[in-house]
């Protein structure tokens, strides 16, 4: 309670940030699963109902999404239907912040054990995979290259992302700056 | 900023060298236990690897209550029941798995249902489920390769579902850990090879994947520096028991490396050819090694060029240009092979193994991108990239 106290903006900026990026990565999931083959083709081998979710601890916000079958995403926002089938779980708000803010990437942040992964370790890996795709289609390429382990080739953009990814980038760049003074 | 960070644990109580196995009875009445069950596997017993143990335990007065010696070399949910049962009617109060992977793993299955209660295990899958201490839980390798004694999972088949099931809890994690090298000294060749090379990637693929951080590369660098050392002499004389000793070693080792900083594609690969072409895992470790080393070059050169030092010795290391290092890493582990082939026959191509089929590598790839050990691979696998490694370790 007393480091509430003592930092309530920054701790109170990262909790929204994490909150708003959990949603425009929901709804981006299900958008880039409408049109990209490389995520359907991840997306098919996952079961039909499949439930993901992404979770900082303890009680802190959450992205649901299904796979409702063909390779597509159905963003649930912060409340599942039933229980999950794969949780991600930041062990801190911070580290959520660092992933979230493209200060530590996807990969390395398992690699440093800020995240467990509950259900099965294979579909996990596949969202994983998911992820790293759709960082790259809503991020412009310098960002992106900070949050993938490397950047994919054969990535053409749609139109409409496109613009979605700059106002996505407009808040990300804004987050980072008040957050990090 | 460094955005470096990592996390280290290993809390098992090593007991290694001559004589350890006597060490056995101390250290259950230090744990208040009573009663041990041993777990363990036809081929320990057939092996007579029972019989020292035995004998330590009755010299100072105490019985071995239960011996379950039938553990299958894939453990299943079923067995584990079993095991449990039988550690309840005989009111065991500890359990002692004598083995490889697989009894160890079994004992550690047991473990869990007999602490927690209950007949199906499948019931404690995943991850940190169990959150409290365990029955004492002691392990004795007869195997130098797997790690299982230091590691803090348990892989148990769910026969009726057909899958895997994995359990991870450090509560899983034994209180002692007993490295005797009479229990290795009968290890037939080929097993030596495989199981030593096994050892052998967990520490290099410790050393150069994404969650390295100092500790482990102490312990990896150290097992790696001990396998090459000993692992031709030991198979030129399968009777050293000091070499027998170093290869156990370097297994805990590397098994204490890996359980902190995971594993790679060496891994992802060994795990999907196993399932489909039913290959031992050591043998699919030493098959793979090389080639994965060259996929990822360019982004562990660092690392694995001071690994020469290990690997070689200090004169070689010396005398190779810095530049040239992370090359001579490799073609040191490609001359360790030719010598193991020459030796035992330990296969180095898909093909020499006779057990694969050209037509399975791109099942074998699709397989491996879902497995979970290829997140912590330094470098980005894509299916493509999967199938191009197995196409050059083909033939
Ligand atoms: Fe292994």
């Amino acid at each position: 309670m007393l480091a509430k106290r003592i930092q309530p903006m920054a701790s109170q900026a990262k909790r929204l940030y994490v909150e708003l990026m959990f949603q425009v990565m929901g709804r981006a999931l299900q958008a880039v699963s409408e049109v990209d083959g490389e995520v359907q083709k991840e997306a098919q081998a996952l079961p039909k109902g499949f439930l993901f979710e992404m979770m900082v601890m303890p009680e802190g916000a959450k992205l649901i999404v299904e796979h409702i079958g063909g390779g597509r995403f159905h963003y649930h926002g912060d409340s599942a239907p039933r229980a999950v089938d794969v949780s991600i779980q930041f062990k801190h708000l911070t580290h959520a912040f660092l992933v979230l803010s493209f200060q530590e990437k996807t990969s390395i942040a398992f690699a440093h054990d800020r995240m467990l992964v509950d259900g099965d370790v294979s579909y996990a890996v596949r969202m994983t995979r998911v992820l790293n795709r759709l960082e790259s289609f809503i991020l412009p390429k310098i960002i992106a290259k900070r949050a993938v382990k490397e950047y994919p080739e054969n990535l053409h953009l749609p139109e409409k992302l496109i613009s979605a990814a700059q106002i996505y980038l407009k808040v990300a760049t804004h987050f980072i700056q008040t957050a990090r003074a | 900023m460094s955005n470096s960070y990592y996390e280290f644990f290993c809390p098992v109580k090593v007991i290694a060298g001559k004589a350890a196995l006597e060490h056995i009875p101390y250290e259950l009445s230090g744990l208040a236990a009573k009663r041990p069950m041993i777990v363990t596997d036809k081929g320990v017993r057939a092996a007579g690897l029972l019989d020292p143990v035995i004998a330590a335990c009755e010299e100072s007065g105490l019985e071995i209550i239960s011996i379950y010696d039938d553990v299958p070399p894939d453990s299943s949910t079923t067995v584990v029941r079993d095991i449990a049962a039988i550690y309840r009617k005989e009111k065991c109060d500890s359990i002692i798995a004598i083995g490889g992977g697989s009894a160890i793993d079994t004992g550690k299955a047991v473990n869990i249902l007999v602490s927690e209660g209950g007949d199906d295990v499948a019931k404690y899958t995943g991850a940190g489920v169990i959150k409290r201490p365990l029955k004492p839980f002691l392990v004795v390798p007869t195997t130098a390769g797997t790690g299982s004694e230091v590691t803090s999972i348990a892989v148990i088949t769910d026969e009726k579902k057909g899958v895997k099931l994995p359990f991870t809890s450090s509560y899983l994690l034994p209180n002692a850990a007993v490295i005797d090298p009479r229990m290795t000294l009968t290890l037939p060749p080929h097993i030596t090879a495989a199981t030593a090379m096994d050892a052998m990637t967990h520490a290099v693929e410790s050393f150069t994947c994404m969650a390295k951080n100092p500790l482990s590369d102490a312990y990896a660098a150290a097992a790696i520096k001990k396998v090459s050392h000993s692992l031709l002499q030991v198979m030129d004389n399968p009777k050293d028991s000091d070499g027998r000793l170093e290869l156990a070693q370097a297994s805990t080792m590397a098994g204490i490396a890996f359980s902190n900083s995971m594993v790679g594609l060496v891994h992802s690969l060994g795990h999907a050819t196993g399932a489909l072409c039913h290959l031992p895992h050591g043998l699919c470790m030493s098959l793979y090694l090389p080639y994965v080393l060259e996929y990822n070059l360019e982004t562990i050169r660092g690392p694995l060029g001071e690994l020469l030092l290990h690997l070689e010795g200090p004169e070689i290391y010396a005398a190779t240009p810095a530049s040239r290092r992370a090359e001579a890493s490799i073609s040191a582990l490609r001359k360790l092979r030719d010598a193991l082939y020459k030796r035992c026959q330990l296969p180095r191509t898909l093909k020499e193994t006779g057990k694969v089929t050209e037509e399975q590598l791109d099942q074998i790839a699709e397989m491996a991108l879902d497995d979970g050990s290829i997140m912590f691979n330094p470098k980005e696998v894509t299916l493509k990239d999967a199938r191009a490694v197995l196409q050059r370790a083909w033939a």
